[in-house]
């Protein structure tokens, strides 16, 4: 009796110490997702009151949810359009964290029938819907799967305006809308004849990145090649903070541009900003 | 004072239902302020051109509940009757529990096996480009609501009283004549329930369809080809809710998608109950 009576009490203390502590929300793109992830691992050591979740659900609900205030920090693999930095005009700003290559990759069988390099006007034709054959563009005889996002996907914004010409362009060409990088990564993977756009982070055996440029002058997606620019698929990879963001949003947002949070960038693949 | 709380918790049902619909009707009014009743025959769904089309989403479900309708009204009746009829007692228990475990699993272990096993098999056998097809959303819903329609007309047919039986077969009447005269007809109404339960199962799953149906917002070519990546109500809600802003047009067309459905739902089963009387 006694006992309970003792855990009752405890308890009781403790509920009310569990709400106190600090909530740290963070959300949006999949593409920034693994190094947030990562950077949450070291950061709840040093903070071990602090409830710190992350969840995907690409950029667009990263920016949403930051609009409705249901985060304290959101994910984007893009930057801000112009209408969402009117929206956000001193309520959020915008902290680059990494950089990162937007890779145009194709399944494995497509990558060794010869497709190793495209330029930016056959991606283009192929999105189009103007291009449907590997054939026509020196790969094997098969129809292209051609996989498009969701409209609201950062990867899909920058994709989009560097092979269509604008950040909204449709793609008539596409077969499928696929979402994350897994969903996308796996299509795919399981495919003998799909192209798909993915941060190159995701690339591995069966997904190939082929080399985006003219013959002869074109560049695979590395960290050699976003460092020096040459890639033409790049973008920045952003956290979106409030200006008006708790002191834990602020210190966690400081851990990821710090030394150790940049080597964190390195170690999951992408390019650091500093 | 049972009666007053039978009254109550009935009339509370009601105004929570009303309550729904009022609520789905108010959420989607800035769709039909900006797009008119033009949103269900538009054939084209970009949210950042402001382009609201449903047809191609509506196609879509349509085709995907229909076709699981199709397969598994049939097959989930054969089922029943066999079990209820035909089997022995053993039989009849291991048939039942199987049938109530398939019931109990998780739309997203389906959407999984849909992935895994369908998709491939559909992809070789009708040389796709992807399996990823209207198709492969109706045969994943048949899967999912055969348990339903099966356990619930089952129940039915078992509740036919067995005077009645007993009455039929002193009469000399065949087997058929006793099934379709007699069984089918007094157990209609709990078929009828259990359709219209499966139904609203089929319209409103999201997840395992989502995985399978390609989520492409495009109207079939022609409009009864299956093969091709479709999208439904539920998908697109399920892809979509999350990013769009509380209170703009593209929130409330996704509303209205939910609309769409609670309509279909309500008017089907005022249909239903129709034709039994």
């Amino acid at each position: 009796m006694r006992h309970r009576l003792l855990i009752l009490s405890l308890l009781f203390v403790l509920i009310p110490v569990a709400q106190a502590a600090e909530q740290l929300r963070v959300a949006g793109s999949t593409t920034v997702l693994p190094i947030v992830a990562e950077a949450a691992k070291y950061f709840r050591q040093q903070h071990p009151g602090l409830s710190l979740t992350v969840s995907g659900g690409g950029s667009g609900v990263g920016v949403a949810n930051i609009d409705r205030g249901l985060i304290e920090i959101g994910m984007a693999s893009r930057d801000l359009t112009a209408t969402e930095k009117q929206r956000f005009q001193g309520k959020v700003k915008q902290v680059a964290i990494a950089r990162d290559a937007v890779a145009v990759a194709v399944s494995k069988a497509v990558y060794e029938a010869g497709v190793t390099q495209l330029s930016l006007a056959q991606i283009a034709a192929i999105y189009r819907g103007e291009i449907k054959n590997w054939q026509q563009v020196g790969g094997p005889d098969s129809r292209i799967l051609v996989i498009d996002k969701e409209a609201s996907r950062g990867t899909r914004h920058v994709f989009a305006r560097a092979v269509l010409g604008s950040e909204r362009a449709r793609a008539p060409g596409a077969t499928i809308i696929t979402g994350s990088n897994n969903e996308e990564q796996t299509v795919i993977a399981n495919s003998d004849k799909a192209i798909g756009m993915l941060s190159h982070a995701w690339l591995n055996d069966a997904v190939r990145a082929v080399a985006v440029g003219e013959a002869g002058a074109a560049v695979l997606p590395t960290l050699a090649t976003v460092a020096d620019g040459s890639y033409p698929i790049q973008r920045q990879l952003n956290l979106l903070l409030p200006q008006r963001g708790g002191k834990m949003s602020i210190a966690f947002v400081g851990f990821l541009l710090s030394a150790q949070g940049q080597q964190i960038v390195q170690q999951v693949g992408y390019l650091p900003v500093h | 004072m049972l009666k007053f709380w039978l009254t109550f918790s009935s009339l509370t049902t009601a105004i929570i239902i009303l309550a729904v619909l009022g609520f789905l009707l108010q959420a989607s009014w800035p769709l039909m302020q900006s797009q008119g009743l033009s949103f269900v025959t538009g054939t084209e769904w970009y949210p950042y051109e402001q382009l609201y089309g449903m047809l191609p989403v509506l196609v879509g479900s349509f085709w995907s509940i229909v076709l699981a309708l199709l397969l598994a009204v049939p097959t989930g009746l054969a089922a029943a009757i066999l079990c209820a009829e035909l089997l022995p007692e053993r039989g009849r228990a291991a048939l039942r529990f199987s049938m109530e475990l398939m019931a109990g699993i998780p739309s997203v272990v389906y959407g999984l096996l849909g992935l895994w096993l369908l998709l491939p098999l559909l992809e070789s056998q009708f040389d796709l480009l992807t399996g990823r097809s209207l198709l492969a959303a109706g045969l994943l819903l048949a899967l999912m609501i055969l348990p339903t329609i099966m356990v619930f007309s089952e129940s039915a047919l078992r509740a036919v009283v067995t005077e009645q039986r007993e009455t039929a077969l002193l009469l000399g009447l065949d087997w058929p004549t006793r099934l379709l005269r007699l069984l089918l007809p007094q157990a209609w109404p709990g078929i009828r329930v259990a359709i219209l339960l499966a139904l609203g199962r089929a319209m409103g799953e999201t997840v395992a369809v989502m995985l399978v149906v390609g989520s492409m917002d495009r109207l079939p070519q022609p409009l009864y080809n299956l093969l091709q990546p479709a999208q439904t109500l539920t998908s697109r809600v399920g892809r979509e809710m999350a990013e769009a802003v509380v209170g703009s047009v593209h929130w409330a067309a996704l509303i209205s998608s939910g609309l769409a459905l609670a309509l279909v739902a309500m008017l089907l089963s005022l249909l239903t109950q129709r034709w039994r009387s």
